[in-house]
């Protein structure tokens, strides 16, 4: 049997040991819906201002309707605009609470109802047009051809030019940062676990001496390393695509533009991140004697870990650090920051395939030294060994051909 | 035919095995039997390529063990080891293909063999669930399925019940008549004794000695029980014989090479009426404990 074909069937029993899991199903769920609540909560907190209602009182005032709708568009403040018979009903209206405001036009002026008090928006938006309807009035009495009445009161434009602009969507994009850290941290020390569970499993049950009797170590560690990790895939992939599913559902308008960007690069820093510690997880596997000392010797892996979804909070915090995005090429902080910091916005094009480049290199010294200690320490008795002693075991070369 | 050739291997400061060389021939049940420590463990990880060797050389049928020999031959590890939470008929099939058997032949073997060892009714259930008797079975079979030339046992029969240890037997002869080589290591003499064709006696990484019984009886000094009818201590002042033993049943004498037993049953004579005079065919423990204690 080739190399090949004995590390595809190793993969695939992990796979099959792991599909149908319920902690696999449970975490799928769980994961999916703080996905699917970082992609929606955002945009439903946004989009929630309730429009302003205003009653226009009498046939003078319901002839602002038009006027009303067009100028609170532009303002881009949402009018709901009902004529009301009379004034004593629109009092009643808006001690009760269906309106907001009511408006009424004479001779002498403007009134407006209100309860207790009108947005300034609101109020600048009524005013304004009270005071065109008014002038448009008076000019037309002065025997002012209309078409100079219109040309009078047309609007001017007027661009705003911002010396800096706030990011928009700043919510949503931290809440974005802060989902793909905890997703990459949760599921990079899930798999993680995983694999030094199973190398631990497979070392203390002594199962390793019967595989290591039919085929290499180093097919064993890929073949469990592949297996598990493509379950991973496959999860986080279920999980970015209940999130894009979110994105596409909820008003896009709300959705940052670096949230397309972000979803694939979380899968690409799980790939990456995957790689380099699921080697390193697999090494601890094999270091113990007892299942129970796996936290022992997986705590060093774990610490990087977290460390990097920490400073994701340092990353919101502030953003443009120098110091972030130098922690960001860090091997070990990158698979949970690097996506982080994609969401925040403001990542140059040219950092994502550099970091990728170094995350690679990284992996491939990983996997010499890992596979050392894990082919040493496999078939080991004895104590549990030190990673200061697993790095001086000389890896025994197995008599071939 | 299984050949070791010299082999060497040190643990650090410890010297596991020490110019070991020895023979598996087909169809041969060859037992390796020593003190615990001796090297026997070590020298059947060396064959399965679970551990390298500092020194001498493996070989099967004349040639170096590798990869491509070493996938026909089956293990069975001195800790047992097979997945806890894995049905039986899956964890069979999966080790069968692990030695290269395709999907469809693994599944065949896997159920034949359970059914073979008694388990065919429990092929859906998980390995853990077993009794240790049970996973014992489950583990030889793991040995098996793939149908190997070469059987590594270690210590198959630890821990078995009488008729778990009948079982056991019976099966490695079956293999044993197929044509298949044979080394296992135990502790239980009077099994190894029973079973096998020949017998290797490690101490201290070295091999003691080898051969049939028969072979190994003729290298030590025969031993002679004389019941003689009159006073007792007469064989203390013999020249030639030692005591080894006395009791009831008179006296065991060890003679040495080259001592005429007719000066012996003349000296027993002078004493008293012979009631028995005869060579005792010492067993493979006594065997044992005289080389263990030279």
């Amino acid at each position: 049997m080739t190399g090949l074909a004995a590390t595809r069937l190793i993969a695939i029993r992990e796979i099959t040991e792991r599909i149908g899991s319920r902690v696999l199903r449970i975490t799928t769920v769980v994961m999916a819906v703080l996905v699917v609540a970082g992609v929606v909560i955002p945009s439903v907190v946004h989009g929630s201002a309730a429009p302003t209602r205003i009653g226009l009182v009498g046939a003078p005032a319901q002839e602002l309707a038009p006027a009303l709708r067009t100028t609170a568009t532009l303002a881009k403040l949402t009018v709901r605009v009902t004529d009301v018979a009379s004034a004593g009903l629109a009092r009643e209206e808006v001690r009760r609470g269906s309106l907001d405001v009511a408006v009424s036009l004479t001779r002498q002026g403007a009134t407006a109802v209100v309860a207790q008090s009108l947005s300034p928006t609101a109020q600048a938006l009524l005013a304004a047009i009270i005071d065109a309807v008014h002038q448009r009035g008076v000019l037309s009495q002065a025997g002012v051809a209309p078409a100079t009445i219109r040309s009078a009161q047309a609007r001017v434009p007027l661009r705003t030019e911002a010396i800096a602009p706030p990011p928009s969507h700043t919510a949503a994009r931290y809440t974005a940062a802060v989902v793909a850290g905890i997703l990459l941290y949760v599921i990079l020390a899930m798999y993680g676990n995983a694999v030094a569970t199973g190398v631990a499993q497979e070392k203390t049950t002594r199962t390793a001496e019967v595989l290591i009797a039919a085929v290499r170590p180093r097919q064993l560690l890929a073949g469990k390393v592949i297996g598990i990790g493509l379950c991973g895939l496959a999860q986080l992939a279920v999980v970015v695509v209940a999130g894009l599913i979110a994105n596409g559902l909820v008003h896009s308008a709300q959705i940052p533009s670096t949230m397309w960007l972000l979803l694939p690069s979380i899968l690409l820093w799980f790939a990456l991140g995957y790689a380099l510690y699921a080697f390193a997880f697999a090494a601890a596997g094999a270091l113990v004697a007892r299942q129970e000392e796996l936290q022992f010797v997986t705590a060093p892996l774990t610490m990087p870990l977290l460390a990097g979804y920490l400073l994701v909070y340092a990353a919101i915090a502030s953003p443009h650090s120098i110091w972030i995005a130098i922690a960001s090429f860090l091997p070990p902080l990158a698979p949970a920051l690097m996506p982080a910091r994609i969401a925040l916005g403001g990542v140059p094009w040219w950092e994502i395939p550099l970091d990728a480049l170094i995350m690679l290199v990284s992996i491939y010294m990983m996997v010499r030294v890992a596979t050392r200690i894990y082919i040493g320490a496999l078939v080991r008795g004895g104590a549990r060994l030190s990673w200061r002693a697993a790095l001086r075991l000389d890896a025994p070369q197995r008599s071939s051909p | 035919m299984l050949e070791l050739l010299g082999l060497r291997h040190c643990f650090g400061e410890l010297v596991a095995l020490d110019d070991v060389s020895l023979t598996v021939e087909d169809g041969e049940i060859v037992g390796l039997v020593g003190r615990n420590g001796a090297g026997k463990t070590t020298a059947m990880r060396a064959v399965m390529g679970i551990l390298h060797p500092d020194g001498g050389s493996l070989c099967w049928d004349g040639n170096p063990i590798g990869d491509a020999e070493r996938i026909r031959f089956g293990y069975m590890p001195e800790e047992r080891g097979l997945y806890p939470q894995m049905r039986l008929a899956s964890q069979l099939t999966y080790f069968a293909r692990l030695h290269g058997l395709d999907a469809q032949t693994a599944e065949r073997a896997a159920n034949d063999w359970l059914v073979h060892l008694g388990l065919g009714g429990r092929t859906e259930e998980k390995l853990v669930a077993l009794s240790h008797g049970n996973q014992q079975r489950m583990q030889l079979a793991v040995a098996l399925v793939h149908d190997p030339e070469l059987l590594v046992l270690d210590e198959p029969f630890a821990g078995l019940d009488p008729e778990a240890v009948d079982a056991l037997s019976e099966t490695m002869h079956e293999q044993a008549v197929e044509g298949k080589a044979i080394l296992f290591s135990s502790h239980q003499l009077e099994l190894v004794e029973r079973i096998c064709h020949r017998i290797v006696i490690l101490d201290a990484g070295c091999v003691l000695a080898a051969g049939t019984l028969p072979q190994l009886r003729e290298r030590f000094p025969a031993q002679l029980r004389v019941k003689v009818d009159g006073r007792a201590g007469w064989a203390s002042k013999l020249r030639g014989a030692s005591v080894l033993r006395q009791d009831e049943e008179g006296v065991l004498l060890m003679v040495d090479p080259g001592t005429d037993p007719q000066t012996i049953l003349a000296a027993a004579q002078r004493v008293g009426a012979v009631e028995h005079f005869g060579y005792e065919s010492g067993g493979l423990i006594d065997l044992y404990r005289q080389l263990l204690t030279r």
